[in-house]
């Protein structure tokens, strides 16, 4: 594999506990790059690693076939998990000096500030104190900070955490607009479905270790159309005892039935029409979190978070 | 370094905006001349209405009476800071009525308490011989004292000198041995009195202190907020710590420099206004001895990188300003500690102590600048021996400060990034050997 960005062996252990265990990764070039896990899986300690903040015990970051070196830091965009900001400073002074402490010269920073800050809806608030800002809108600001030096890749730790649903599809379509003109994006969540909508690579990460990885397309072929997407009127606990429906994850508004032999699905639908209402009924690739129960085990992962399919 | 100089800028610009920036540079002058004009101004008060006193004489020979009048003739023409003293009593006591004294005095330490006189004096019988006097007052005025015992002195003198068979008048005696106060002058011929070499050499230790704390602090809550805030991993996604470390040393200590700037323009702007401040000679020989000046700016660059450094430490292994206040006490403490020693290096500026403290790299910056203006060379000459420790202690202070940088950096790179619980001494050493 000859990534753009690419992890070799990569190895962290705090203390006891092993956080990255000889992590490979290859991020190709112009693509969307989602890297899942449940909360302590070790997304945060691998990008601190290739952002070189955490040094690895072993292994290296290869980019563009060089070590990271400090160029590395002007034309990476970074959003770190933890978000802040100089709450005194005002929004054009922190995108300012964020800005330069990446080499660009001031002047350019000044003409774009403009333009980001209309995308974002921030316009109005230009001159005044970023303390005056919404949490929602300080994540925005951030999202501007990270992207106001054009970065060649861009690494996003828990991309979505903390936007409403109108924000995320506008940093969606920021992203997607970013992937047009040729950038890298690099992601992490814990958040599946999110990523399932957006990225072109995924790589499923679990205690450290990688469990899969490829383009989405390979590992939704890999285990065939085998699910049900399935949305009804009422209650939906008797899903589990219909016979051939070997697992039932409950999302907010619709279910995902995995079924262990497809062509019992006519049969299957019969039995659900019988109880409830059926508004669909769809055969489908299992979604990315059912994928990952299957590799990774039921245990490895929390239940999926309440709202997650809103995205 | 275009890095560098944006932090610098950055770091600069947010102190020299700030209000507390301009309240500094008014406000610090101000404390400085409170601490050092304030006392004496009070010591030199002119005093108007007397002091009240009262006599108990238990001697029986009419002392009483003749140490009023002794105090009441003594004053000096043109002192006007010079108090005198009203005898509000005087009671004549047998010196076995025992009673009756302790009576009095509970009667007159009451008096004292209820601030309707400020001293009353016992005179014990045969005082001449067994030295039997007491003062009694909630103060501890030593010049009334002085004065107090200067005239019992000449009474007791008179008494003496009547029994002896020395036949002169006593006038002639007291005259004979009247005591003189020798004027102190500097090897070179500098005349110059305790209070102008103490303060001077305090005015110096005061500024060093002040910058080093008040920037340090600044330094350290900036390191703080930016972990708190969690803009930390951003601002280490784009420079390196060390980068980030020394743009905020270095951009606080042009502010810093910016400060003291604006105080020396605003000084000689006074000075060479002519009649705003008169400069007693004493005080300009101390102050403006230019050998000492240059090892001052010398001494307060290298204290500001010592300490400012330590402070980037402390910044960088707390997570609150509460955590961080148990860090600073040893750091006030070794600034403070040559201000308690003052006394001590001004009166002894040459001993083994001083000279040893003053080579401790902490101390070196404040102890050597006190040595100096106490010593005050007016050549420079490494044979000369305040010279040559000094310089001595220049560079061996440098080399701390940046022995300080370096650790700081160390720590500075992993702390940054640790939130939660503060690390423990191990933990620190740790961080230091990771690559």
């Amino acid at each position: 594999m000859n990534g753009y960005l690419q992890l070799q062996g990569i190895t962290k252990q705090f203390g006891d506990t092993l956080a990255v265990d000889n992590l490979d990764l290859s991020v190709p070039q112009g693509c969307i790059y989602g890297m899942i896990g449940p909360n302590g899986a070790g997304k945060t300690t691998t990008i601190r690693m290739i952002m070189n903040i955490l040094v690895p015990d072993s292994g290296k970051v290869i980019f563009n076939d060089k070590a990271t070196d400090a160029d590395f830091k002007n034309i990476v965009g970074y959003l770190p998990e933890e978000r802040g900001l100089y709450k005194k400073m005002t929004l054009r002074e922190v995108i300012l000096y964020l800005g330069q402490l990446k080499e660009v010269p001031g002047k350019e920073i000044e003409k774009r500030i403009e333009p980001w800050l209309e995308r974002m809806n921030l316009g109005e608030y230009k001159n005044q104190k970023v303390e005056a800002l919404s949490k929602g809108m300080q994540q925005k600001l951030q999202f501007i900070t990270t992207l106001i030096h054009d970065p060649e890749i861009i690494i996003l730790d828990e991309l979505f955490s903390g936007l409403d649903p109108i924000n995320i599809e506008l940093i969606k379509n920021v992203i997607l607009d970013l992937k047009k003109q040729g950038r890298t994006i690099l992601f992490s969540t814990h958040v599946m479905e999110q990523a399932e909508k957006l990225c072109d690579y995924i790589c499923m990460i679990n205690r450290g270790k990688k469990v899969l990885d490829g383009s989405l397309k390979e590992v939704k072929d890999n285990y065939g159309k085998n699910s049900i997407h399935l949305e009804i009127d009422g209650d939906g606990a008797f899903l589990n005892s219909l016979p051939g429906v070997d697992q039932v994850t409950n999302f907010t508004n619709y279910f995902e039935l995995a079924l262990s032999d497809v062509s019992r699905s006519n049969e299957i639908l019969r039995a659900i029409a019988e109880k409830v209402t059926v508004n669909r009924f769809e055969r489908i690739s299992p979604s990315l979190y059912n994928i990952f129960i299957q590799v990774a085990g039921a245990d490895a992962v929390n239940p999926p978070e309440k709202g997650a399919a809103d995205v | 370094m275009y890095k560098f100089w944006t932090v610098l800028k950055a770091e600069y610009s947010q102190v020299v905006k700030k209000k507390s920036f301009i309240v500094g540079i008014i406000l610090t002058p101000v404390f400085l001349i409170g601490v050092t004009i304030i006392p004496t101004l009070l010591a030199t008060k002119s005093i108007s209405s007397p002091e009240r006193y009262a006599l108990i004489d238990a001697d029986g020979r009419g002392l009483g009476e003749s140490f009023s009048e002794a105090l009441k003739r003594y004053k000096l023409d043109d002192d006007t800071t010079q108090a005198t003293y009203k005898l509000t009593s005087l009671y004549e006591v047998d010196a076995n009525d025992t009673k009756r004294l302790d009576s009095l005095r509970l009667v007159l330490d009451s008096a004292l308490l209820l601030k309707q006189m400020k001293y009353y004096v016992i005179f014990y019988p045969n005082v001449e011989n067994n030295d039997s006097a007491l003062m009694v007052s909630k103060s501890l005025n030593f010049k009334t004292s002085a004065r107090f015992d200067r005239r019992l002195s000449d009474i007791l003198a008179a008494i003496r000198l009547d029994r002896s068979d020395i036949n002169l008048p006593v006038d002639s005696v007291l005259a004979m041995t009247r005591r003189i106060e020798m004027i102190q002058e500097s090897p070179g011929g500098k005349s110059r009195d305790f209070m102008t070499v103490y303060f001077g050499a305090f005015i110096f230790i005061m500024i060093v202190f002040v910058s080093v704390i008040s920037f340090g602090q600044v330094l350290m809550r900036s390191v703080i907020e930016e972990k708190n805030s969690r803009i930390m991993e951003v601002l280490v996604s784009s420079v390196s710590p060390f980068q980030l470390m020394m743009g905020k040393v270095i951009g606080l200590g042009m502010a810093n420099l910016t400060q003291i700037g604006i105080w020396v323009v605003i000084g000689i702007g006074l000075f060479s206004f002519r009649g705003a401040v008169e400069i007693p000679s004493q005080v300009a020989g101390v102050v403006f001895n230019p050998i000492i000046v240059v090892y001052f700016v010398v001494f307060l660059i290298i204290a500001y990188l010592m300490y400012t450094s330590m402070f980037a430490f402390i910044g960088s292994i707390c997570n609150s300003d509460k955590e961080s206040q148990n860090f600073l006490f040893p750091i006030i403490m070794s600034l403070m500690m040559p201000i308690f020693l003052l006394m001590y290096i001004v009166q002894e500026p040459d001993s083994t102590v001083s000279v040893v403290l003053s080579l401790i790299p902490i101390f070196t910056p404040t102890m050597m600048i006190a040595r100096l203006s106490v010593i005050g060379p007016d050549t420079f000459s490494l044979a000369d021996p305040i010279i040559m420790e000094a310089t001595i202690g220049v560079f061996l202070s440098a080399l701390f400060a940046l022995f300080m940088i370096w650790i700081t950096g160390r720590i500075f790179r992993i702390g940054i990034l640790m939130y939660g619980k503060r690390p423990t001494l191990p933990e620190i050493i740790k961080w230091v050997r990771y690559k």
